[in-house]
């Protein structure tokens, strides 16, 4: 489904600055899979999404989606492929647009917008019940800009825009990490629920190590822009937190106190 | 002090026609200030182009309607080359803009072959109408009123549609919108470039309005349409499209009056671009000056 080859990228290229984010990287991810990739800070994760997203050019490499060559795509035109949930809430949805004008334009990704009114009665409706499913009262605000939605509501909204549609793929790049503990769990909650009604592929990347075992069937752990672990389930099944952090020399603080 | 209030009042149908001229400016730095997040110069250059175009093509014998139309083109095609400069080499939207609004200056110039000209004695588009009372202010606010009605109600329908609610996307979020599958290339050179065009209209209207073109007539037009914009938002507010939409034509109606009644309160025409300045500075800086205020802004997130 998606296939990456030699995908490599240095910043800074020749300077004393230099910079490896992706140093040829190999990942191929079949239909359905749910691959969760972790790492210190700097390892590359977010670069890794980025060039999948189209947002970070390669030097070199090339990526397939449906054995179709996106790699000279830009962002735009590989959204009809690929959807995304940001770290910062604030980047997925637009804050001076409505709750529903934000579910509209996720609702025409991939396709050519027209010339008739977009939110008829009907999408509303529609997205009434999408909306349903958080349980935080977003289908009765349907009308609120997004802008006045506590960071947790808008990470949620996003991730119900996301996954509406059924995305060929989704990235999720560390979705939860600027949420508190309850509100993180909620939408990591709807995260694994909807992923698992609508049979998604997924890529995530995560500080959590407890969620990088219980989601997903494969593993990535990366580092300084290369797979430094590999593991698909059943044996990722086997493995616990502190396997990771001794067996793989885990040494971030970060998803130690996390974990 | 009868004095003053009857000169007002006497102005007041004049007044009105030149505010609904200027609308099509306001409305023009409207858009890409409020809707695609693109504060945007080009206006200072497309008013004046639009204008000598019209103008140049009247003088020579052409159908005001078909010069307006010419003037529109040019003016879209302004806008989208500062859309353009910015897009292509990353240069500040601001810098874009003075960059082509200085260059339009050499080429209204060369348009027209020399400052200014005349047109008392040519076609418009008020004496094809209306050919015995063309001059009348009431019979240009019918005209011109028409015209940016039938405009604005457009453009209202355009936001709201598929295609119109992607646009405004941009504005709201680039990323956002990118991710979605909105090319931000052809939402801001389709939306910088309409709002010249826009401008570029008003210019043209205008010219046939006062009776002469003059390379000159865009000067300081920015900072009137911002301060028309300023006062439009705060009456009408910028919650929905529709208010938002509405807010240039209620700004240059109220300011021009204000202006007017400046005026004939005594203040010197001179004295007029510095008043102009003094008030979107105090407008400006007031959310500065007491947090928390509800004073429109027009200090947003801007895109780089
Ligand atoms: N736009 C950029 N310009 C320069 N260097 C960059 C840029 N983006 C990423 N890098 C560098 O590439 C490397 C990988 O960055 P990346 O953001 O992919 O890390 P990450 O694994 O997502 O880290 P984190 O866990 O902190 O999010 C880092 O060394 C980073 O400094
Ligand atoms: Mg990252």
């Amino acid at each position: 489904m998606l296939e990456v080859k030699g995908a490599a990228r240095t910043f800074y290229a020749g300077t004393s600055d230099e910079r490896r984010a992706l140093a040829g990287i190999d990942l191929t991810l079949n239909e359905g899979d749910f691959c969760v990739v972790i790492g210190s800070n700097g390892a590359g994760k977010s670069s890794l999404l980025n060039a999948v997203a189209g947002k970070l050019k390669l030097d070199h490499g090339s990526i397939l989606i449906d054995g179709v060559d996106v790699t000279r795509l830009p962002v735009h035109r590989r959204a009809r492929f690929i959807s995304r949930v940001f770290q910062d809430p604030m980047l997925g949805t637009a804050p001076t647009m409505t709750v529903a004008e934000n579910m509209l334009l996720a609702d025409l990704r991939g396709k050519t917008p027209r010339l008739v009114p977009g939110l008829t009665a009907e999408r509303q409706a529609v997205y009434r019940d999408r909306l349903a499913i958080l349980n935080l009262g977003l289908e009765d605000r349907l009308d609120a800009p997004v802008g006045l939605l506590s960071g947790g509501q808008r990470q949620s909204l996003s991730l119900i825009m996301a996954v509406s549609n059924s995305p060929r793929l989704l990235l999720l790049d560390e979705h939860t990490a600027a949420l508190d503990p309850k509100t993180a769990a909620t939408v990591m909650d709807a995260t694994i629920r909807t992923i698992a009604e609508f049979g998604l592929t997924v890529l995530m990347v995560t500080h959590n190590m407890s969620h990088a075992l219980e989601c997903g069937n494969r593993l990535i752990m990366m580092d300084s822009g290369h797979f430094q672990l590999q593991v698909a389930t059943p044996e990722k099944d086997t493995l616990t937190v502190p396997d990771l952090i001794e067996r793989f020399h885990v040494k971030s603080d970060r998803m130690l106190l996390q974990a | 002090m009868p004095d003053v209030l009857a000169s007002f009042i006497n102005l007041i149908p004049v007044t009105i026609a030149q505010s609904l001229i200027v609308a099509f400016v306001v409305l023009g730095v409207m858009i890409p200030f409020r809707l695609l997040g693109f504060p945007d110069l080009t206006s200072e250059g497309a008013y004046p182009l639009g204008g000598c175009v019209t103008g140049v093509l009247i003088a020579s014998g052409y159908d005001p309607v078909f010069a307006m139309a010419v003037a529109a083109c040019a003016g879209f095609l302004a806008g989208s080359t500062t859309a353009f400069i910015h897009l292509r080499f990353g240069i500040n939207t601001l810098l874009a803009g003075i960059l082509v609004m200085t260059m339009l200056y050499s080429i209204n110039l060369r348009i027209m072959g020399r400052t200014n000209i005349a047109l008392f004695t040519f076609d418009s588009l008020f004496k094809d109408i209306n050919p015995e009372n063309f001059n009348d202010p009431w019979f240009k606010i019918a005209v011109v009123g028409t015209l940016i009605a039938v405009i604005l109600a457009a453009l209202y329908y355009l936001l709201v549609t598929e295609r119109g609610t992607t646009i405004r996307a941009v504005g709201a979020s680039p990323d956002m919108a990118e991710a979605q599958g909105v090319s931000i290339w052809s939402a801001t050179i389709f939306g910088v470039g309409s709002a010249s065009l826009f401008t570029a209209l008003g210019g043209g209207i205008m010219v046939q309005s006062q009776g002469f073109a003059d390379v000159n007539m865009g000067f300081g037009i920015l900072i009137n349409g911002l301060a028309a914009l300023i006062i439009g938002e705060a009456i009408t507010g910028r919650k929905t499209v529709l208010r938002q939409l509405l807010a240039p034509i209620a700004g240059a109606l109220a300011y021009y009056q204000l202006v007017s009644l400046c005026l004939s309160l005594g203040l010197a025409p001179a004295d007029l671009k510095l008043a102009t300045g003094l008030f979107v500075l105090i407008m400006l800086a007031l959310p500065a000056l007491r947090r928390g205020g509800n004073v429109p802004q027009l200090r947003e997130k801007i895109r780089e």
